[in-house]
């Protein structure tokens, strides 16, 4: 048995120093299976960034109240009646001055540029109650300051303002008649609310014509197990009728549609050069065993089995495979990892993201092309293992 | 036998070797089929988008509302044909999951404005400009949900309530809509807008865009201009813009998809010319004896290099060609459930014709270099070796 280990690790050393020889056709299979995790890696890397942007934006204890069946704040209505109605609703957690935690919002849709492209792009203007900073978690303040209430003022999300022109801090942006300062610029620990527009409710109400409307109702629960008795609340009253759900339920939902959407796109994709990458890598193997037909043979004639020559092979595409994968990976990361992009999310709004390569990802990566180094160099091998002696000692 | 045998025969010598690189180009064509019919659809409408069409739409966004009285205004304006509007109507049939392209329209105009296009039978069209709860629904979509004409339906909107309460519309189809021309996506559904701006709940007297014609293009900037200073200063400020670059500035909101593509063709095709090239200049290699013993039979050097880059086009276009049809197979299964993101995938000549460039090119560019070195070998050399 020992001795079949021993003859496995020369007949594998010596295919793997034999690369050299065949480095313009290994080196290419190498980069084919490179440029398939890449490809992989890319759509992966984009789809987890978008989920982890809008997936992060939710918390377990704000309900978020819509319209029926409205689906996103978009298409949503809530009238002040029911506004009043939610104020007093079982569950919603109240200041040390006992007002109840909640903010209603008007979410608007306004026209920005997008600086790479320069072309005009749909840009969230929320309009927010006295609390609205204070439910959403880490919001801060990062350069100037919050809006003043009743003002024509605005705070920027820092993702928006790299993505859009025209929103530095101190600059006046045009919505219609109206003209808005930005007075500050806030984080909100890379959630989707970096990209939106905040400004006081009641002034964007009057400024857009919505005075007795809102879209959405945020509520700070007692705890996440509050969100049941708000919602049974707003069923049995038949002058509410809303839909509640939890903040992170919400951002959930709205993730998956677009994440899916990339990922259903990335995966057949890359599996589909992933089989082109087979096929190289079968050339590249084939072609090694052909070259080393006579090498094979020898050892074969002193006494080596065909296993080793079987592993032999396998080994050296498997190594390449890995080489190029992790290449790919290496690649990936330095090119895509932090880039950052904007589409338009569930809200008919621009969402802005970055791509994020994890190590679960890098890991899928590595597998698919240890998959194509398997097939690549498995029928090879076979064939290295059962070449018969004589006709491979007379091969050239 | 002729040269073109030799080449053949040259080419299928090792049969698994041809066969492997055929499949990896099938794959590179078949990805590049099925993303460009993708591209190709997706920007559609940009490329339906008439010359003299403009849309104008509130300066704020294109979702917010304008008043109706704008539609009066602007069909005075000098250099304008005909105007029209619209308004979005969220709509989804019994299902949220279920979307439908629902817009409330003028009856009497809009079909005027967009006659290039879409093609209504005129008694339809009469029957539904007769009856105000009635609807035109496009081929396609009637199709899916098997509607005839006289049928009655609930449309559901996601926005919209009744003042009744409800957020469901009946309607009665009263004509279904043909498309005039491949690219034209019968996936809508229209209905009156005075039947919709009577019953709705709130945004009464407001419309969602206009649609206007221009006597002629050169008209647009001078009619865009004088549309949209007419509106100045007032509470809804308007934008007036071509259809075209209204369509394109839409489909940039998704993101830069003409660069994905590019970037996934460009790494198959990468791949793929590594991978094809390396095993042509292997095979050529191989040959070196046989190409002196060519040579010294009287072949020109330019007669080797034509078989050898008529061996690699062949082989290219033995793979591509199979690799396009397949996009073509897969563009026809998807159609139909991708017809609401994108409307019309489909291989289109234009496209096939350049998927045939891409494959001369790639086996002129795979094939070059052993092509030039079986050219240049001498006699002496190629028999002395091997």
């Amino acid at each position: 048995m020992r001795s079949l280990w021993l003859q496995v690790a020369a007949v594998t050393a010596i295919n793997l120093k034999s690369i050299a020889q065949r480095r313009w056709l290994s080196l290419s299979t190498v980069v084919a299976i490179a440029l398939v995790v890449i490809v992989l890696l890319a759509f992966l890397a984009m789809a987890n960034g978008f989920q982890r942007t809008i997936a992060g934006s939710g918390a377990d204890d704000i309900a978020i109240v819509l319209r029926a069946g409205s689906q996103a704040e978009i298409n949503s209505t809530v009238s002040r009646d029911q506004v009043r109605l939610i104020e007093d609703g079982p569950g919603i957690a109240r200041g040390s001055d006992g007002k109840p935690l909640i903010s209603p919002e008007l979410y608007l849709v306004v026209d920005g540029i997008k600086r790479t492209t320069k072309t005009k792009a749909n840009l969230p203007l929320r309009g927010i109650g006295e609390q609205g900073s204070e439910l959403r978690k880490d919001v801060r303040i990062t350069a100037g300051r919050m809006f003043n209430r009743g003002s024509n003022e605005v705070v920027v999300g820092k993702a928006l303002l790299r993505e859009f022109e025209g929103l530095d801090l101190g600059s006046t942006v045009s919505f219609g008649a109206t003209r808005w300062t930005v007075v500050g610029v806030f984080e909100a620990g890379g959630s989707v609310f970096e990209s939106e527009i905040w400004a006081d409710l009641n002034v964007v109400q009057s400024l857009f014509n919505r005075n007795n409307i809102v879209q959405t109702v945020r509520a700070r629960l007692t705890g996440p197990a509050a969100l049941n008795e708000l919602k049974s609340y707003s069923d049995n009253d038949p002058r509410l009728k809303l839909d509640v759900k939890s903040e992170a339920s919400y951002f959930a939902e709205q993730a998956s549609q677009t994440s899916d959407l990339i990922q259903k796109l990335g995966w057949p994709l890359a599996i589909a050069m992933a089989l082109g990458a087979v096929a190289g890598a079968l050339n590249t193997m084939y072609s090694s065993v052909a070259a080393r037909a006579t090498e094979i043979a020898t050892l074969r004639a002193i006494g080596f089995g065909g296993f080793p020559a079987f592993v032999g092979t396998l080994a050296e595409s498997l190594l390449l495979a890995v080489i190029g994968g992790l290449l790919g990976a290496a690649a990936t990361y330095l090119i895509f990892d932090g880039v950052t992009a904007s589409t338009l999310g569930g809200n008919f709004t621009q969402v802005v993201f970055d791509f994020k390569l994890s190590p679960w990802l890098i890991a899928e990566g590595v597998m698919l092309a240890l998959i194509v180094g398997l097939i690549g160099g498995l029928f090879p091998a076979l064939r290295a293992a059962r070449l018969p002696i004589v006709e491979g000692l007379y091969a050239n | 036998m002729n040269d073109f045998d030799l080449v053949r025969k040259n080419l299928f010598r090792r049969k698994l070797r041809a066969s492997l690189m055929i499949v990896s180009i099938l794959i590179a064509f078949m990805i590049f089929g099925v993303l460009a019919g993708f591209y190709r659809a997706f920007t559609a409408g940009e490329d339906a988008a008439a010359a003299d069409r403009m849309i104008t739409v509130n300066k704020i966004n294109f979702t917010q509302p304008m008043p109706i009285a704008y539609f009066n205004r602007v069909k005075a304006v000098e250099g304008v044909r005909q105007v029209t509007f619209a308004n979005w109507f969220g709509g989804y049939y019994q299902d949220p999951k279920n979307f439908i392209m629902a817009l409330a329209i003028e009856p009497n105009t809009y079909f005027d404005v967009y006659r290039s296009e879409i093609d209504v039978p005129p008694e339809q069209l009469q029957a539904f400009i007769r009856d105000r709860g009635s609807a035109v629904v496009g081929e396609t979509l009637a199709q899916k949900w098997g509607w005839k004409i006289g049928d009655r339906i609930p449309l559901n909107s996601n926005i919209f309530s009744q003042k009744s309460g409800g957020h469901t519309w009946d309607l009665t189809i009263a004509g279904i809509a043909k498309g005039k021309a491949q690219h034209v996506d019968t996936n809508f559904l229209l209905f009156q807008y005075p039947y919709f701006d009577e019953t709705r709940s709130f945004g009464k007297d407001t419309i969602g865009w206009m649609i206007l014609q221009t006597t002629s293009p050169e008209n647009n900037d001078r009619v865009a201009k004088a549309i949209d200073a007419m509106f100045a200063n007032s509470t809804a400020e308007t934008s007036t813009d071509t259809e075209k670059a209204f369509g394109k500035a839409f489909a940039a909101q998704f993101g830069n998809i003409a660069l994905i593509v590019l970037l996934v063709v460009g790494a198959a095709f990468v791949t793929i010319l590594m991978i094809v090239g390396n095993t042509m200049a292997l095979s050529i290699r191989e040959r070196t004896r046989e190409i002196g013993v060519l040579k010294t039979l009287g072949f020109s050097g330019a007669r080797i290099l034509t078989m050898v880059l008529g061996e690699s086009v062949l082989l290219a276009l033995l793979g591509g060609i199979p690799g396009l049809a397949i996009a073509a197979l897969i563009a026809m299964a998807l159609r139909n459930s991708l017809a609401n993101v994108v409307p019309g995938f489909a291989v289109s000549p234009t496209i096939a014709l350049q998927g045939l460039a891409l494959m001369i090119a790639l086996g002129l560019i795979t094939g070059i270099i052993p092509a030039l070195n079986a050219m240049r070998l001498k006699i002496a050399t190629a028999l002395g070796r091997g």
